[in-house]
């Protein structure tokens, strides 16, 4: 594996665990599935539907995530909305998130101190 | 939009049931999304169903992702076991059917070809049989393994002083017990199926004379899926000790049932009268081995008419003691 394959790896990881909450940070209105794709893509966050279809359906049975079948477009779309828990759970993640991206920054700008220290 | 049809088809189909109609409404929904984004309200070509179809994967990744978890025929946790096991009995089944081969061919050498033709033969036919044994046994040990630590909820929360006792050394099995024992009975277990007849006392005069059956030859057969299913419950028997890789009571439950039928099953088989060869000491003396009369001749009859006891008390005395061994290292502390 070159650096680059190693780079791509960890990102990809990286990914995996914030789309979930990106997702949840997007659905306080109804939307479908490749609304949000490309609602997300437009932000910054692209997300494959391949990978977004199966996480939908995943928040809805573990009910964060309310969804029902809209009829009267001209094809029938599956619109998933924040459920009443979910609301909660995406405040927390929220906090969670930020409480992190803190540590993070310490961690990362702190870096060269430490290493003059140690060295 | 055929290919479509077809795409939705493959991913549902490796999906439950219950969420087949759902998914599929689902996935026709987003691929005409995606292809309405590519062309507008142009013609679609078959060109562009490709690519959205490209994008989205294979159908069975997108089919692995809708379902989340992966299934196993053999899990991660019993498939190095599952190797192990399978590599010892296809190479001790190589051996054994090597050795029938050899012992063929100096019996009979002028049908060296015919021999290794049969050689052949008997490898090609009984590969499949030994892979398809060995993965159907530990499929059912994963499938119920499995079922019993996960989906019904009774692993509880782990807490360090749950963690087992290192077994006592005298706990342990060592690999290399079950392992030995597997290799015996795949080469016994060919040699009865391959070559019964071969099993008896070989007459030697200068050279190769010939050889006198222990078993019946004219009745054998009937007796044959017996004794090759007694050999598998031994081997299955063997690999759970493989598997376990110390002494518990339920191991130790398993091998008294299975020692249990192996002693219903021999003394059924060994007692009863089309078993042994009615003309083995008459073979013999033809043989030129023992001359009637003497006194070699009365000792290797008694010991002739008397083997089928002594064989049972061998074999029960044997299983006794491998249950009691097993018994008493199991409540080793």
């Amino acid at each position: 594996m070159n650096e680059q394959e190693h780079i791509d790896k960890l990102m990809l990881e990286l990914r995996r665990g914030t789309i979930t909450i990106g997702v949840l940070s997007q659905l306080f209105s109804p939307q479908y599935g490749y609304s949000l794709v490309t609602m997300l893509d437009e932000k910054g966050v692209p997300v494959e539907p391949g990978t977004l279809y199966p996480l939908l359906r995943r928040l809805e049975k573990q009910g964060l995530l309310d969804s029902s079948w809209d009829t009267n477009e001209t094809r029938p779309r599956k619109y998933y909305v924040l459920s009443e828990m979910g609301k909660r759970v995406y405040d927390q993640l929220c906090r969670e998130w930020e409480s992190i991206v803190k540590s993070m920054d310490d961690l990362i700008n702190t870096r060269g101190d430490e290493n003059i220290g140690d060295g | 939009m055929e290919m479509v049809d077809r795409y939705i088809y493959a991913v549902t189909q490796k999906l439950p049931q219950s969420q087949r109609e759902d998914i599929a409404i689902e996935l026709r929904g987003l691929i005409e999304d995606m292809l309405e984004e590519r062309v507008g309200n142009g013609e679609i070509k078959q060109n562009d169903v490709e690519e959205v179809l490209l994008e989205l994967g294979s159908p069975k990744e997108m089919a692995q992702k809708y379902r989340g978890t992966k299934k196993y025929l053999i899990g991660p946790e019993l498939y190095d076991t599952f190797l192990i096991v399978l590599k010892i009995v296809l190479i001790s089944m190589g051996a054994g059917l090597g050795i029938v081969f050899v012992i063929q061919s100096i019996v009979n050498p002028v049908e060296i070809l015919d021999h290794f033709v049969g050689f052949i033969v008997a490898l090609v036919t009984s590969i499949p049989q030994a892979v398809g044994w060995v993965t159907l046994v530990f499929a059912i040990t994963e499938y119920y393994g499995g079922v019993k630590t996960k989906d019904l909820g009774l692993e509880k929360t782990w807490h360090p002083s749950m963690l087992s006792v290192v077994p006592d050394p005298k706990r342990r099995i060592k690999r290399s017990e079950p392992i030995v024992a597997i290799i015996f009975y795949v080469i016994v277990m060919v040699w009865f199926a391959f070559s019964s007849d071969f099993l008896g006392v070989y007459v030697f005069d200068g050279e190769f004379k010939e050889v006198v059956p222990f078993l019946n030859e004219d009745t054998f057969s009937q007796y044959m899926p017996f004794v090759l299913l007694l050999f598998a419950i031994f081997i299955v028997k063997e690999c759970l000790k493989l598997i376990t890789g110390k002494w518990t009571m339920k191991l130790m439950g398993y091998t008294v049932l299975i020692n249990l039928i192996g002693i219903v099953v021999v003394s059924y088989l060994i007692t009863g009268d089309n078993f042994w060869n009615p003309t083995f000491m008459s073979g013999l003396v033809q043989a030129g081995v023992v001359e009637e009369g003497t006194k070699g001749y009365n000792t290797v009859e008694t010991i002739w008419e008397n083997s089928t006891r002594i064989i049972v008390i061998l074999l029960i005395v044997g299983l006794i003691w491998d249950s009691v061994e097993g018994f008493i290292r199991a409540r080793k502390k």
